[in-house]
């Protein structure tokens, strides 16, 4: 299907294209052109300003991603990503299968890679960009950065193949200033060969010292460090959607898209989700009147990362969201994690396993599944407190995750508690002279409690009913009268 | 009996109307009279149960403790679903059962219960999944005994007072009244002969005995307190109790 000629400009004075897809290509359009010149060859173009912030997001968002592979990623901007992959490519089976996995992460969030391998980090950046320089080919997103336009490596492996690979690229590759870009090619000096024969001390005079220092880190003669790129603290992204979504059942593949990024970025922070948060933005029109955005939080039993796992627990909760209005963007906000530990490789070297090894919706935990359609509040874990009212010794936690053991009881010796409690306490009045209740322990006499305003006096039995129940029953004293009104507060069930 | 007699019994293919059907993957109740009238010596897990009560407050939930303990330090989850009042955490604690391992689902509607009775008891790391619920839903219902069919978790349906039990699809059922202080278990249905007589429990007794351990009952002899009132008795004798009764 022909795609309408699509060109991106850099919104200066004088706009100048910056990229163009397939079809404006065809029409003559070429990057560096003026945009005027670009709408004569092509009247029917569509113009779009470069959004240099959404590229800065694309470029982490990949970078995250190759942090999975390597710990030693970091960015080389407008749109490279430079990584130390020498040590891990073992561990994911060479570096073809590494390259392979991450150019299918990238490719699979709509970019385009080019991937070049080479001793030096310099170097492996001018070999990537040299595929750059040529124009582009094959759709691109309209605000994403062109990386490059097809995925093709090229490998080097030693410093003595660098001068054959590196020697033939044109200097304009390298960020010198314009003066000294013009004064060499004044003296036919155009390639990094021809620069790299030239006297050093000469040279430096002439142009600076930024030429020889590239030259220098290019070539390995000179060491290249390098910040590595850290993820930020707090996973925050924003996906706007193509079309305004009407239905939840919609959202799922734009949900599934946040779910990837944010597990790369729990996968580079050694982390698993606990909270999420994800909000649905509805239109700009119903947002200007006072339509609130549709927020769901999500919170998960045990830390979790795997974007099956996620993804199961998200669509049994969004699946009973009724929407108010139609969404165009959603956020999805990281509100909580914890440390969780990696996945251990196999022995065997077979046992490679693909780094996003998938688990399937039944590996989700019971509590999980439970809480994704009920509520966080429905689902509770019941806990002891150090309390002598016995209304308040014991709390309902509703998020809280299932620890695996606590403490053990104490030994100390226990009063008579039943296992049924009585939200609210059933007045006995007539029944109690009704018939005849053999109290069978007791009294227990519970009281006080003016600290909080809760204050009680009260004398617990265990009884047994005239239908041969056994409950708990006290005598309300709060009044401190001798004959204070009788209440059943528990069932020994 | 006829020494030969007894031999020729003894033999695996020789069916007696008195014998329940095998349950392979039972748990022990932690009451020796109970476990006896049991298929397989204790609470089916892959198959329903339901319990009747005639009351509540009679020691309904202390009969099935030492099972939930049992199976808790064997590392599976507890699920009560809908209980009709709040479990009382010190109580439970005190029992012997472990917090961290016990998840009450609470103000949810009779689908939403059933949905979860059925997740748990699909649930690999689900060991019991209780239900209070009143639904005659009998699809429902069989939904819910496929699903425990399929998981591996002792799953009781509690029928409160005053709500008549239909559910034919439970393998197992059993009534639970009080009697002179004691627990009466009524075996209504079981994969096995009919049981004339109530099993009788002192639940009290045995709490005051060890309010602790419950959870290590097995480890103990065999209490005093423990008596068997109804055995199970031969086809034939229970036919001849039937006969007789509808004469009458």
């Amino acid at each position: 299907m022909e795609q309408p000629p699509l060109i991106i400009h850099d919104g200066a004075r004088h706009p100048v294209v910056v990229a163009a897809n397939a079809a404006a290509q065809n029409a003559g359009i070429r990057r560096g052109q003026q945009v005027s010149v670009a709408l004569a060859l092509a009247p029917d173009v569509r113009l779009h300003e470069r959004d240099r912030e959404a590229e800065a997001d694309a470029l982490a968002e990949i970078a995250t991603l190759a942090l999975a592979f390597t710990p030693q990623a970091s960015l080389a901007p407008p749109a490279a990503i430079v990584a130390e992959v020498g040590a891990s490519a073992r561990l994911f089976g060479g570096v073809p299968r590494l390259l392979e996995h991450l150019a299918q992460q990238v490719q699979a969030r709509g970019y385009h890679v080019r991937s070049t391998i080479a001793p030096t980090p310099t170097a492996a950046w001018l070999l990537a960009c040299a595929g750059v320089a040529a124009p582009a080919a094959g759709a691109t997103r309209p605000t994403a950065p062109v990386i490059t336009t097809a995925v093709t490596t090229i490998a080097v492996t030693t410093l003595a193949q660098l001068p054959a690979a590196l020697d033939a690229l044109p200097l304009a590759l390298l960020d010198l200033d314009a003066n000294a870009l013009a004064t060499l090619n004044a003296a036919g000096v155009t390639t990094l060969g021809a620069a790299r024969r030239l006297p050093r001390a000469a040279l430096a005079r002439r142009v600076g010292t930024v030429l020889v220092d590239v030259l220098d880190r290019a070539f390995g003669v000179a060491s290249d460090p390098r910040e590595p790129y850290r993820p930020p603290p707090r996973f925050e992204r924003r996906l706007p959607l193509p079309a305004t979504v009407e239905t939840v059942d919609a959202l799922g593949f734009a949900v599934n898209r946040l779910l990837h990024d944010l597990s790369g970025w729990l996968a580079a922070r050694g982390l698993g989700a606990m909270r999420l948060t994800l909000t649905l933005v509805h239109e700009r029109h119903l947002r200007e009147r006072g339509l609130a955005p549709t927020s769901v939080a999500f919170a998960f039993g045990a830390p979790a990362r795997a974007p099956a796992h996620l993804n199961a627990v998200l669509r049994e909760r969004l699946a009973r969201i009724e929407l108010p209005a139609a969404v165009d963007t959603l956020v999805l906000v990281s509100d909580e994690t914890a440390p969780l530990a990696g996945r251990s490789l196999g022995l065997l070297p077979d046992d490679v396993r693909s780094p996003e090894s998938a688990s399937d919706a039944a590996a989700v935990p019971l509590v999980e599944r439970l809480r994704s359609r009920l509520s966080d509040d429905a689902v509770v874990v019941l806990e002891t407190c150090a309390e002598h009212r016995p209304e308040y010794a014991m709390r309902m936690i509703g998020a809280a995750s299932i620890a695996p053991a606590r403490a053990p009881v104490s030994d100390a010796p226990v009063p008579p508690r039943p296992l049924w409690l009585l939200d609210a306490m059933r007045p006995l009045r007539a029944d109690i002279e009704a018939k005849p209740w053999v109290l069978r322990d007791g009294p227990e006499r519970i009281e006080s409690g003016w600290w909080d305003g809760r204050d009680l006096r009260r004398d617990y039995f265990v009884a047994e009913s005239p239908h041969g129940e056994t409950v708990w029953i006290y005598r309300d004293h709060r009044y401190g009268t001798d004959d204070g009104e009788w209440f059943m507060h528990g069932l020994f069930a | 009996m006829n020494p030969a007699l007894t031999e020729a019994l003894a033999h695996p293919a020789i069916w007696r109307g008195g014998d329940c059907a095998p349950e392979p993957a039972a748990v022990a109740t932690g009451f020796d009279a109970l476990d006896a009238v049991l298929p397989g010596g204790g609470w089916p897990r892959a198959a329903l149960t339901e319990i009747v009560l005639e009351r509540e407050g009679i020691g309904e939930i202390m009969l099935t403790l030492p099972a939930l303990a049992r199976l808790q330090v064997e590392g599976s989850l507890v699920v009560w679903i809908a209980p009709p009042y709040r479990p009382y955490a010190p109580a439970l604690a005190a029992a012997g059962l472990d917090l961290a391992r016990f998840v009450v689902v609470r103000d949810v509607d009779e689908r939403d219960a059933l949905w979860a009775c059925e997740q748990a008891l699909r649930a690999p790391e689900c060991g019991a999944a209780f239900i209070w619920t009143s639904t005659h839903d009998e699809r429902a219902l069989r939904r819910l005994q496929v699903a425990a069919r399929e998981g591996r978790s002792w799953s009781v349906v509690w029928r409160r007072p005053g709500r008549q039990a239909s559910a034919a699809t439970a393998p197992l059922r059993l009534a639970l009244a009080p009697h002179e202080g004691q627990l009466a278990v009524r075996v209504l249905k079981r994969r096995g002969a009919e049981l004339p007589h109530p099993v009788l429990l002192d639940l009290r007794r045995e709490q005051r005995a060890s309010p602790h351990s419950l959870s290590d009952h097995h480890k103990r002899p065999k209490p005093s307190s423990h008596h068997a009132v109804g055995l199970p008795v031969p086809a034939v004798a229970r036919a001849r109790c039937l006969r007789a009764q509808r004469r009458r």
